[in-house]
C-alpha cells in the first residue's frame, strides 16, 4: 500500500511538472457564446493548443498549451480579428490558476 | 388569382440569416475567417388568397472575419402551384466594428441576388436583387438592430415591372439570464417590420408587421423561429394574414 501510494504521489507530481503553459486573453467585443464559437476554432487549429476556456463576463479567453509550446502576443492578435473580435491583452498564468468554462 | 398567386412568389425577399441576427430583418454579422455555416430554414407566408411555403438549404463560408458569402437554394410552393427551386448568392461585407467589454456593435452593407424560372415569366428568368444596409448593437443582456433594405424585382412575363420593395426593420432583444459559454443560450426578440412597394407593381402599398422571435444557441448550433404579425396594411390587393420562420444553423 505505501509503496502504491508513493508511486500515486510520483505520478501526480510528474504531469504536473509536464503542464504546459497557459494564456490568459483579455477580448472585447464577447457579447455571445454563439459568436464565442469562432474564438475556440480558430485557437484549437493552432499546433499546441490543447484547451480553451472562456469568462464571458470578464471578457477573458484562458488558452492552454502543451509544454514547450510559446504563442506569441502578434501570433495571438491575428487569432482573435481573424474570429472577429479584438485582443486587448495577454498574460501567461500559472496552470493550477485558471478558471473559466472547459470546452 | 393565379398570377397573383405566382408573383407573391417574387415578393419574397431573401435575407441572409446569421446569428446572432433578427429572425426576419438584417442584420450585420459576418462569420468568423474560414468558417463555414449550413443553414436550413423553412418559411410560411399565409397570404388571404394564397399561401406560400418555402424551404431553403444554405452554405456560407468567411472570407474573412469581416466578409461572408453566402448561396441558397429556396424551393418555392404555393398552396396552388407546384414548387420551383431558385438560387440565390450574397454577399455581406462588415465595415465597421467596434468592440467594448462584454459589448459589439458593427454595420454591413449587403447584397443578394435572387434568381428562378419564375412562372411570372415562362419565357426565361427573373433575377431579384437586394441591397442592404444593417448595424447592430450587441451586449451580454441587450441587443439593437436597425436595417434597410431595397429590393429590385425583375420584370414579368408581359414585360410589366412587378414592383420594388423597400424594407425597414427595428429590433430589440433582451437575454434575460447572461449565459456561459457552453450553456443554452436565449435571446427573445421583438422586430416592427415595415414594407413598401412601389406604385407601379400589381400589389402597391405599404404594410407593417409586429415580429416576436427566439433565438436559441448552444455552442455552435443555432435554432431561430419567429412569426409576422400583420399591423396595418394599405396593400390593394392580397396580403399576408402571418408569416412564419424557423431556422437551424451549425458553424464548422
Amino acid at each position: 500500500m505505501k509503496i502504491l501510494l508513493f508511486c500515486l504521489v510520483l505520478l501526480a507530481g510528474s504531469q504536473a511538472l509536464a503542464a504546459g503553459t497557459q494564456y490568459q486573453l483579455r477580448v472585447d467585443g464577447l457579447a455571445c457564446p454563439f459568436c464565442s464559437y469562432g474564438i475556440e476554432k480558430k485557437l484549437m487549429q493552432t499546433p499546441g493548443v490543447e484547451n480553451v476556456k472562456f469568462d464571458l463576463e470578464q471578457g477573458l479567453v484562458i488558452v492552454s498549451v502543451a509544454q514547450g509550446i510559446h504563442l506569441s502576443e502578434e501570433q495571438l492578435d491575428a487569432l482573435i480579428k481573424d474570429a472577429g473580435f479584438s485582443l486587448r491583452g495577454v498574460r501567461e498564468i500559472p496552470a493550477a490558476r485558471a478558471g473559466g468554462d472547459r470546452p | 388569382m393565379t398570377r397573383i398567386a405566382l408573383l407573391i412568389l417574387l415578393l419574397l425577399p431573401s435575407t441572409a440569416v446569421l446569428a446572432h441576427d433578427p429572425v426576419f430583418g438584417l442584420g450585420p454579422h459576418t462569420l468568423f475567417k474560414q468558417g463555414i455555416e449550413v443553414h436550413v430554414g423553412a418559411d410560411r407566408d399565409a397570404a388571404r388568397n394564397a399561401g406560400t411555403t418555402i424551404t431553403s438549404l444554405e452554405l456560407a463560408y468567411g472570407l474573412s472575419a469581416n466578409w461572408t458569402l453566402r448561396g441558397r437554394l429556396p424551393y418555392v410552393r404555393t398552396d396552388r402551384h407546384d414548387g420551383e427551386t431558385q438560387m440565390a448568392l450574397a454577399s455581406k461585407y462588415r465595415f465597421w466594428r467596434r468592440d467594448g467589454l462584454g459589448v459589439q456593435q458593427s454595420a454591413s452593407a449587403f447584397v443578394n441576388l435572387q434568381s428562378g424560372a419564375s412562372a411570372a415569366a415562362r419565357s426565361g428568368y427573373t433575377t431579384n436583387t437586394t441591397f442592404g444596409l444593417a448595424y447592430g448593437y450587441e451586449s451580454r443582456r441587450w441587443y439593437r438592430w436597425a436595417a434597410l433594405r431595397y429590393l429590385n424585382k425583375g420584370k414579368g412575363d408581359s414585360g410589366q415591372r412587378l414592383g420594388d420593395i423597400l424594407f425597414l426593420d427595428l429590433v430589440a432583444g433582451i437575454r434575460f439570464r447572461p449565459t456561459h459559454y457552453l450553456e443554452p443560450d436565449w435571446v427573445w426578440m421583438l422586430e416592427l417590420n415595415g414594407e413598401r412597394t412601389r406604385r407601379h407593381a400589381p400589389n402597391p402599398g405599404e404594410q407593417w408587421f409586429v415580429s416576436p422571435g427566439l433565438m436559441w444557441t448552444l455552442r455552435n448550433f443555432a435554432i431561430k423561429t419567429g412569426v409576422q404579425l400583420p399591423l396595418w396594411s394599405n396593400l390593394q390587393n392580397a396580403h399576408s394574414r402571418y408569416r412564419a420562420r424557423l431556422e437551424l444553423e451549425w458553424h464548422f
